[in-house]
């Protein structure tokens, strides 16, 4: 078994380099300068992994204690002076590992400058200082329109990139503040004393004591042990505890057993160590530190999003350069077909959309981090609601992660204990004079007691010290008898032997509470069969009964039972010693056994599980409704592992394995088809044997999986083999080795408690309390964001063409300019901010756990019916209304519509004084101008009448309004409300401001549109009717977007 | 990107092929003949809707709409002045050796006198008392077509061009330009007091460049008579009042800049960002051979 850990060890270094090399080579053909900074990180990577060769070639554990002394200039009983501590920690830093590298906060801002739409931007603003050359070149008094306009796009995109960049660095210090949040802490000898430091002060030298449930605070040569066990799990994947103990048992270092490494757990026992590495400079540390740089996947927001920029581009460019070629074809100016082609990229860029999408985004996350998750790239918000596959761990995620009393065994009977996190409700009969000596053994026949001072604290929640079966009949006892310490006082211990694993049983004797009884009460619990060897007799309700045939078969039964639950199964006995034999003077020895410990009369059983969580049944549930394929990775037995499935649905109650058809026909397990068994439970072992083509076969034919024995390494296997089935995976992980499978994942969901800080750096989020339900209620809410993100590109996407249309006809059908450059900015940064991110606040329209997860390929985020609904049906019929409007107010003033065609060239003309509209009258340029800015206003006006209209109808998709209730979002109105007033600020407040063109509108003309705003809502409330009546229709497939 | 290898060109291309038409599904771009047909048919009904509910809008808007006022005017409280003839850039570039230089501007002329010929003006329109407005009110039965005053083209004496063997001035370097105010329904400009269009170099040097001038009516009356203007429809042959300015000696080969402005009681000239409010800019330039 350990030798073969060895290679998981390399074979992940190795992995991860090899990732870090093809990433490299990837993006250093790119540019050559970026390729320069490249190589250089790749022989930075080369050197660090010859320095971990190297460094691999540790001695310490060859040394002896005074060799190891002289090395480290301690003491090993008086440990460091506290001075020279300081001292190496000021020349070797703290004990932490250091964080990956951060992509420098320039690049990351620089990334949101030229990302998206702010290219297309750009290009705006260059023509507009190209516009802006020429005109000045031809004429020094040109007018500085078109400047302007170049500036204020390039502070729309300075201002637009500074926001994301904000919005993202705020949620990265959330994480980075919360992984501070978790001190961990380490007992330490310093001067001779013990004391508690934190673990990141420790220095090399450091003598340091560890005991059962501690995590090795950093890698520590052992120095003295007793019954020292460590899971190394997290560094090479054995999950067999593994003891530890001060003699050198191997040449490596990674296999002796006297080193003990940073961040694993020492399962039981206790040793003394002396510190030999910290920080990064451990070997798990330095895992890390490679592991941590593999490149991460594009999260399945940002293909989207990427998607729907190459859509609007597209179209924007397409119609920029068609028209400019109808404006070169219809004589006009070249330098005017630039400026038309200004404003066709300005009128399809969805200036605001990226703040928006990303505030809308910013509030899930905050949401999240409310129901426990805290997520670090905002991204992985909607990663999250696109999942459909979550390879989940066991022990903590799934389960509460402490083991607890499930079953007792006594009077020939099976009993079962509450295993919920209070377990308040024990309704066991406890009225048995059995169970009260069951009780005594459970709380004399044992170790484990509370920390002082936490008398408020809820039992369940308590400290304990002691390993994690004793702490759990220590609290069941304390639930049941109550107080458990006052009762080890009366009955006071005069003898004890601990647990060992050679022994197996754990004894010891006390006095009796009651004063006059001069008997020692000798107690022992263990392995069931070796305490069953030790008795001659069992009792049955109260009464002692010689142990016979039939109830040595009872309790056979009922010990294969608990087994087969995956419990672990533990046997209680006593002995009331002889008082003639036994005087209270007598003195036990352990060493030579001076008392009975066979002919014990035999009590009962008691197993322990580490229950599910109560709320993860409900969770997986949610799950398998929703689509989504829960799978089960431990490294546990796959008996528990089964046992735990079944018990909170991942392998459901009427599905069967293999091996559960074969026992139910009564055939060899060869004979079985596979493809009728749903389940499957598919161990380390065989996962190895596996090529990636049956592990295929495997992973599509069950729908139920739980992978047990299985290795951190092994974990990347699957998640490999589930993105090869196009899926979207999560994964839980905690440990160090999980990092790999965390940054491959699609979305890695690191533990909150129980997870190592290289997991937190590698995942995407971090689950605060660890439960697998928070995962669910992640996902919820990250398809409720891409139902939302939907609705608020249909949005923005809708006004694009009303703004795009007024261009269009000016070029062709020479009206003046229906709407202005810096109006069309208004709308899309001013008044259609808040609406859009008001729609982020939208409730699910149906049970979306209801329906199956998206598919990347095939349920985008804008497809055509979005687009064409919004482009085609809503935006030109705002067009329409804009251009009633802007008809409406050239009418009223002196310009009837026939006037207004094809008079642009006389319109425009700067010495054309006296320009006559339909009743004679005679215009200068600047009253036709004001008139231009006046229409310029009512388009702008009847745009936003009408985008408060579209806000509403795009707050549902397919319900109408009235189920989903008017007022349930009042961030709607919030919306509505801000549309209105920055609209009348802008008409009324800012009409002089030059540059802006805004004019103050009469009342009555900001109405002229609201026939047209009540039409989009009728035809949109039609168009839902519709969709919902006939599902499946013509009309359906076509119009729900 | 773990799963989505690079596509080659080749691929796009057959991708595209086959989006374009794909043989085995019989789709066109993505939908196939009877779905194309459905869309079709459905954006026709839609886009005819849209027509019938743009049109029907338009429609009741129209009607609110008179015909012979506009509902607003507050945008043309000052009118404009401008100049005849009207050329690009309101330079008036005469070049005593070319005639063609200035035959355009004479044509130009011409065409615009034409209906201020004595002639006409007999025939269409009355004789109105000077210094007062030609009121019509409809009294509340509408009463038109209104008639209009009276502008003879001798009135603009030296400048009418009747019998003129020097074309307006234009080939001796005498050029006359014409001023007009823009047209406004219902103004009453002078607010019942005389105004007259004066005319000056806009720096002090134009003023040396410009040298004497001569305007026609007399002074530079506008007589209040003209006044008010009823619309197109209703005022059919309305004349326009003009002011005619002679140059008589224009400093030859500079560019001269000058300002005419009406003064009236109630018409600014002062508005800076419209500069063509109440007065009118425009350049001279005699080209003269030494």
């Amino acid at each position: 078994m350990r030798r073969k850990s060895l290679p998981e060890i390399y074979s992940i270094e190795v992995n991860g380099t090899k990732d870090i090399e093809t990433t490299d080579t990837e993006t250093s053909g790119k540019g050559d300068g970026k390729g320069k900074w490249k190589k250089e990180r790749l022989r930075n990577h080369k050197d660090k992994q010859k320095e971990l060769k190297k460094d691999l070639d540790l001695d310490d554990h060859k040394l002896s204690t005074k060799e190891l002394e002289e090395k480290y200039g301690t003491n090993i009983i008086q440990g460091l002076t506290s001075r020279r501590a300081s001292e190496i920690l000021a020349q070797n830093g703290p004990n932490v590992l250091t964080p990956p590298k951060e992509t420098p906060e320039i690049i990351k801002f620089l990334k949101q400058m030229v990302g998206g739409f702010s290219s297309l931007l750009w290009a705006g603003a260059v023509l507009c200082f190209i516009a802006y050359l020429i005109e000045f070149s031809k004429d020094k008094s040109a007018s500085m329109d078109n400047f302007c306009l170049g500036v204020v796009l390039i502070v729309v995109v300075i201002l637009t990139g500074i926001f994301a960049y904000y919005q993202e660095a705020k949620s990265t210090n959330i994480i980075a503040s919360f992984t501070k949040m978790i001190p961990r802490k380490a007992f330490v000898i310093r001067d001779g004393e013990k004391r508690e430091i934190p673990a990141e002060q420790l220095v090399v030298g450091d003598i340091v004591e560890i005991k059962g449930g501690d995590q090795i605070p950093a890698d520590i040569r052992i120095l003295a042990s007793q019954g020292c066990k460590v899971d190394n799990s997290s560094l090479s994947g054995e999950s067999e505890p593994q003891s530890r103990s001060c003699d050198l048992t191997h040449e490596n270092p990674l296999e002796t057993k006297n080193i003990g490494f940073y961040s694993t757990t020492c399962l039981e026992g206790t040793a003394t160590g002396m510190v030999i590495n910290t920080g990064d400079r451990t070997i798990i540390g330095r895992i890390a530190l490679l592991t941590s740089s593999l490149g991460h996947e594009k999260t399945p927001i940002a293909i989207e999003i990427e998607h729907f920029v190459h859509i609007v581009a597209g179209v924007a460019v397409s119609i920029g350069i068609v028209f400019f070629i109808i404006a070169i074809c219809m004589k006009y100016r070249v330098l005017d077909a630039v400026i038309f082609l200004i404003g066709i990229i300005l009128a399809n860029v969805p200036e605001g959309l990226v703040a928006a999408v990303t505030v809308s985004l910013s509030l899930t996350a905050k949401r999240m981090a409310k129901k426990n998750c805290l997520v670090k790239n905002l991204e992985a918000v909607e990663t999250l609601g696109s999942t459909s596959v979550i390879c989940s761990d066991k022990t903590g995620t799934l389960t509460q992660n402490r083991m607890t009393v499930a079953h007792l065994w006594f009077d020939n009977q099976v009993y079962q204990a509450d295993t919920s996190e209070d377990q308040k409700d024990q309704v066991f009969d406890q009225s048995s004079a059995t169970w009260a000596s069951l009780s005594k053994i459970v709380t004399l026949c044992n170790r484990a007691e509370f920390a002082p001072s936490q008398e408020s604290v809820p039992i369940m929640k308590k400290i304990v010290m002691g390993d994690a079966s004793e702490t759990a009949l220590l609290k069941f006892s304390e639930v049941i008898i109550g107080d458990v310490m006052e009762r080890r006082k009366r009955n006071r211990k005069v003898a004890e032997i601990p647990f060992n694993s050679i022994n197996k049983f754990q004894l010891s004797i006390h006095e009796t509470e009651d004063p006059d009884d001069k008997h020692f009460l000798l107690v022992m619990k263990g392995t069931p069969e070796r305490i069953l060897e030790k008795c001659s007799t069992i009792m049955m309700r109260g009464q002692e009964q010689p142990l016979d045939e039939s109830t040595a078969e009872a309790f056979q039964t009922a010990y294969m039972e608990l087994g087969s639950l995956g419990e672990r199964v533990l046997g209680f006995c006593h002995l009331y010693l002889p008082e003639d034999e036994f005087p209270d003077t007598y003195s036990f020895d352990v060493e030579s056994m001076n008392f009975p410990t066979s002919d014990l009369c035999f009590v009962g059983l008691i197993s322990l599980i580490d229950p599910p969580r109560s709320t993860v049944p409900d969770a997986v549930m949610k799950c398998r409704s929703a689509g989504i394929k829960v799978i089960m990775v431990t490294g546990d037995h796959p008996i528990t592992a089964k046992a735990i499935a079944r018990s909170v649905g991942i392998i459901s109650a009427n599905s069967e394995t293999v091996d559960d058809i074969a026992k139910r026909l009564n055939i060899p397990v060869e004979q079985v088809n596979k493809r009728e068994a749903k389940a499957a439970v598919v161990s380390g072992m065989e996962l190895r044997e596996m090529s990636p083509e049956e592990l295929d076969e495997l992973l599509t034919y069950h729908s139920e999986i739980v992978f047990a024995r299985t290795s951190p390494q092994q974990k990347l296997i699957i998640v490999e083999g589930c993105q090869r089935q196009d899926a979207v995976v999560a994964v839980t992980g905690d440990g160090v080795n999980d990092s790999p499978a965390l940054k491959k994942a699609n979305i890695g969901i690191a533990m909150g408690c129980a997870g190592s800080d290289a997991a937190k750096n590698a995942a995407d989020m971090v689950l605060l309390d660890d439960n697998f339900a928070s995962i669910v209620t992640g996902i919820e809410e990250g398809r409720l964001i891409f139902d939302n993100l939907k609705k608020i590109i249909a949005f923005t996407l809708t006004k694009n063409i009303a703004e795009l249309i007024p261009f269009l006809i000016f070029i062709i059908a020479g009206v003046p300019l229906p709407i202005g450059t810096m109006a069309i900015l208004f709308i899309d940064l001013g008044t259609d901010i808040i609406p859009s991110v008001a729609l982020a606040y939208e409730k699910a329209e149906s049970d979306i756990m209801n329906r199956k997860p998206r598919h990347k390929k095939k349920d985008r985020l804008v497809n055509s019916h979005l687009a064409l609904y919004s482009y085609l049906q809503i935006g030109i019929l705002q067009s329409v209304g804009g251009f009633f409007a802007f008809f409406t107010v050239y009418a009223v003033q002196g310009f009837k519509p026939d006037r207004l065609l094809y008079l642009r060239p006389l319109w425009e003309n700067d010495n054309l004084n006296d320009l006559e509209d339909s009743y004679g009258q005679e215009w200068t340029k600047y009253q036709r101008k004001y008139l231009e800015w006046t229409g310029y206003t009512s388009y702008f006006v009847a745009v936003m009448v009408q985008q408060i209209a579209d806000v509403i109808i795009r707050r549902t998709r397919i319900n109408s309004i009235f189920q989903q209730g008017l007022f349930r979002n009042k961030v709607i109105w919030v919306g509505i409300a801000s549309q209105i007033i920055i609209a009348t600020i802008l008409s009324c407040g800012f009409g002089s401001v030059p540059v802006l063109n805004f004019t103050t509108l009469r009342v009555q003309y900001w109405f002229v549109a609201v026939p047209y705003a009540i039409v989009i809502w009728l035809y949109d409330e039609f168009r839902k009717l519709l969709v919902r009546r006939y599902p499946g229709s013509w009309w359906d497939k076509n119009m729900y977007y | 990107m773990v799963n989505e290898k690079e596509k080659t060109g080749g691929q796009v291309l057959e991708e595209w092929k086959e989006f374009v038409w794909n043989p085995r599904t019989h789709e066109f771009m993505g939908r196939t003949g009877t779905s194309w047909a459905f869309i079709l048919l459905f954006y026709l009904v839609f886009y005819g809707f849209l027509t019938a509910l743009f049109t029907l809008t338009m429609w009741v808007m129209l009607q609110t709409v008179s015909d012979h006022i506009p509902t607003y005017q507050d945008q043309l409280a000052t009118p404009g002045l401008m100049i005849r003839p009207k050329t690009e850039n309101l330079e008036v570039l005469v070049n005593l050796s070319d005639t063609k230089s200035w035959n355009q501007h004479v044509q130009i002329l011409d065409k615009f006198l034409e209906p201020y010929n004595d002639s006409v003006q007999a025939q269409k329109n009355d004789v109105c008392r000077p210094g007062h407005y030609y009121e019509q009110p409809d009294n509340g039965v509408l009463n038109y077509p209104k008639r209009a005053c009276q502008f003879n083209r001798t009135q603009l004496g030296d400048c009418s061009g009747l019998s003129d063997p020097t074309h307006y001035g234009y080939s001796t370097g005498q050029p006359c330009v014409f001023i007009k105010m823009n047209r406004v329904i219902n103004f009453y400009a002078g607010a019942n007091q005389s105004m007259n269009v004066t005319c000056a170099g806009k720096r002090n040097e134009d003023a040396k460049n410009l040298g004497d001038f001569t305007m026609f009516p007399a002074n530079g009356n506008i007589d209040l008579m003209y006044f008010p203007y009823y619309g197109k429809k209703f005022h059919v042959n309305y004349t326009q009042p003009l002011v005619a300015v002679k140059f008589m000696n224009v400093t030859p080969n500079v560019e001269v800049n000058v300002e005419c402005r009406i003064n009236a009681v109630n018409i600014a000239t002062n508005d800076e960002r419209d500069k063509f409010a109440g007065r009118v800019a425009f350049k001279l330039r005699i080209i003269k051979k030494t």
